[in-house]
């Protein structure tokens, strides 16, 4: 078993083929590795093929954490009590320690008289041990150990040997460690549109986000969601840094926003209120953001920025500029920092961007020049996926050295047949009351006339949503045409038609029939269907 | 998402007065019929329902202010409303009838004013 490697000299030319081949299955489980398995599968059979290589008793996996102090058992084959016990282990400290500050091969040929940290090495009866680093692109990842039951007196051959499946492993561990977490923050990007906002309030949101080539999950974020049915917040920020200390700081800032938002804060107070709960809580680290509000209702976009570069703002006849407002400093920097907003006009048809700084910023080039290639693409621009498929495809650099992150809303102009497809939910008939008033004004409908055809839409609805509480139905389809002064509402779900119960479910009919000048209900085996009809400016009030 | 309705009440020891603002809708009726009941004791004989600033109401929300009317009248109290006349909200009332059921009056005045 020792024989193997501690004799290289008197085999002569055939053991390094001999090695060059457990080598070659190791290049090869780092190859497939890349492909298809975890972090921890992949470390898992790199140990076995490593205490194979140089037929050793037990094999260890410890890899720095985010602060680069502590190395943690990540993988152990022979002593799993290391990883099942989450032995972490400080930098320069004990074999381990020692291996990651002094980024050489240590050995220990006697573990009973050595200044072993890790008590397990003991209890296990391991008698001798070599260490190397795991080392990609000059940066220390970790540490592979090996060791032996039985008195053994690694050789530097051994060393060398150990070092070169170290260095193919620590590339396999970097590269399956950064799909991993790439995984991650697409994951948190992706969960965060979570509806779609535009038959709510009218309008149309279309974000990207790009993860930076080399480096580990980025800080930056964007988010949307809806204040009220008329308002929707827009936000996108930048946390300083990388890791997952950038992501944690990330996700607690996005929680905090929504919440302070929802709350009905103004928007220069809930990124005060953000900015003063990063000194409170948890991580720190400076963030920069814009945060806006849009208002359906008045036409209006409330804008705030900590540091970060201006929003584009895109007017219905493409011409875009930039709102320098009246930017404060980065979250994370003054726990006293007070900021302002800049309300602007926001009508049908303009479009506001935010992004990050990695869309405009390119080594050896000041940042106007980048600012100025955006605007230029950003204006005239078509639908908002092909505006962001274009300033991804100009903008963003194969090799990005930064994450990317945008976000665009549109504000559309009311169309001029009403069609939906709205969640059966309670909750929601305040958002169908908003987009049908918004539609019917635009139709030319009186306050009165407004009145009682929501009302009656409401009643359909209601029908449709009461429905969903029985399997199958979860939507129901709100269309809504106007012909010759004549509006014609026709309210779909896939639900069976209760009949009325007791007094109060006639009340919904009632009221129907009484606003509306016609009323039909279709009861069929797939669902139900209202029509519901009244001609405009024909009844007084 | 915010709330649709406030309600803001004003509390007597016999007449308990409750106006509602914003809108009633499927979706927080019971949340507000929960809130008038709260303004009722043993003690109270009367409470009047200001609707004059409720923007919206539909059966859901109608069909609450039957109920509490039957409640309080099986109980010998008396449930008022406030409804503006010519408001939508008096159109609706007028619809199913509630104005006919529930002694309704055009002003908070008017309803305090009125006699059991």
């Amino acid at each position: 078993m020792i024989g193997l490697v501690s004799e290289p000299s008197e085999q002569g030319a055939e053991q390094p083929i001999t090695d060059r081949d457990r080598l070659d299955s190791l290049q090869r489980i780092t190859d497939a590795a890349l492909a298809s398995l975890s972090v921890e599968q992949l470390l898992q059979e790199l140990l076995l093929r490593i205490s194979d290589i140089l037929s050793t008793d037990t094999a260890a996996i410890l890899l720095l954490d985010e602060t680069d102090t502590l190395l943690h058992a990540r993988a152990a084959k022979g002593i799993e009590e290391e990883v099942e016990q989450g032995v972490k282990i400080p930098v320069g400290r004990g074999f381990a320690g020692r291996i990651a500050a002094e980024r050489r091969a240590v050995t220990i040929e006697d573990v009973d008289h050595a200044d072993i940290l890790n008590p397990i090495l003991r209890e296990k009866g391991i008698r001798s041990l070599l260490g190397v680093p795991l080392i990609v692109e000059q940066r220390v990842l970790g540490v592979l150990h090996v060791g032996s039951l039985s008195p053994r007196t690694f050789t530097g051959e051994d060393a060398a040997l150990l070092q070169l499946a170290a260095d193919r492993a620590a590339i396999a561990i970097e590269h399956a460690t950064l799909s991993e977490q790439r995984q991650l923050a697409e994951a948190l990007q992706r969960r965060l549109l979570p509806t779609d906002l535009s038959e709510m309030t009218g309008l149309e949101i279309a974000s990207r986000y790009l993860p930076a080539s080399h480096e580990s999950l980025g800080g930056d974020w964007y988010d949307a969601f809806a204040i009220d049915v008329a308002r929707v917040a827009v936000a996108i920020g930048d946390v300083v840094g990388h890791g997952v200390l950038a992501a944690a700081v990330m996700a607690q800032l996005r929680t905090a926003l929504r919440a302070y938002a929802i709350e009905g804060h103004a928007p220069a107070r809930v990124v005060e209120l953000v900015n003063g709960m990063m000194f409170g809580l948890g991580p720190r680290a400076m963030t920069t953001l814009v945060y806006a509000v849009i208002d359906a209702d008045k036409g209006s976009v409330e804008l705030v920025t900590a540091g970060h570069p201006p929003p584009l703002l895109i007017s219905s006849s493409g011409e875009a500029r930039y709102v320098e407002g009246r930017g404060g400093i980065p979250l994370g920097v003054s726990e006293i920092a007070r900021y302002e907003s800049e309300t602007l006009a926001f009508e049908p048809g303009t479009t506001v961007l935010l992004y990050t700084d990695g869309l405009v910023e390119t080594r050896g080039e000041s940042i106007d020049a980048g600012l100025e290639r955006l605007r230029r693409l950003a204006t005239r621009n078509g639908d908002l996926e092909t505006l962001c498929m274009k300033l991804v495809a100009q903008l963003a650099p194969r090799e990005r050295a930064d994450d990317v992150a945008m976000l665009v809303a549109r504000m559309l102009p009311v169309p001029e047949r009403l069609r939906g497809r709205w969640p059966a939910d309670r909750r929601m008939l305040a958002s169908v009351r908003r987009a049908l008033r918004r539609w019917l004004e635009t139709r030319g409908a009186s306050d009165d006339e407004i009145y009682d055809i929501v009302v009656a839409c409401q009643e359909a609805c209601a029908n449709a949503v009461e429905h969903a509480y029985r399997p199958g139905a979860h939507t129901f389809d709100l269309c809504a045409t106007c012909d010759d002064g004549r509006v014609r509402l026709t309210v779909r779900d896939a639900g069976r038609w209760r009949p009325p119960r007791g007094t109060n479910r006639g009340r919904g009919v009632m009221m129907m029939r009484g606003l509306m000048d016609s009323v039909e209900i279709c009861h069929g085996a797939r669902g139900t269907t209202v029509v519901l009809e009244r001609a405009l400016g024909a009844r007084s009030a | 998402m915010s709330v649709l309705a406030r309600v803001v009440e004003e509390r007597g020891e016999h007449l308990s007065i409750a106006a509602v603002e914003g809108e009633i809708d499927a979706s927080n009726a019971s949340a507000v019929a929960e809130r008038l009941r709260t303004l009722l004791t043993n003690r109270s004989s009367v409470l009047v329902v200001d609707l004059t600033a409720t923007t919206y109401v539909d059966s859901a929300g109608l069909n609450l202010l039957f109920e509490l009317a039957g409640e309080l009248d099986h109980r010998q109290q008396q449930l008022r409303l406030v409804v503006a006349p010519d408001s939508p909200i008096a159109r609706m009332a007028a619809i199913v009838g509630l104005d006919a059921a529930v002694p309704t009056h055009p002003t908070r005045e008017a309803a305090l004013a009125a006699q059991r």
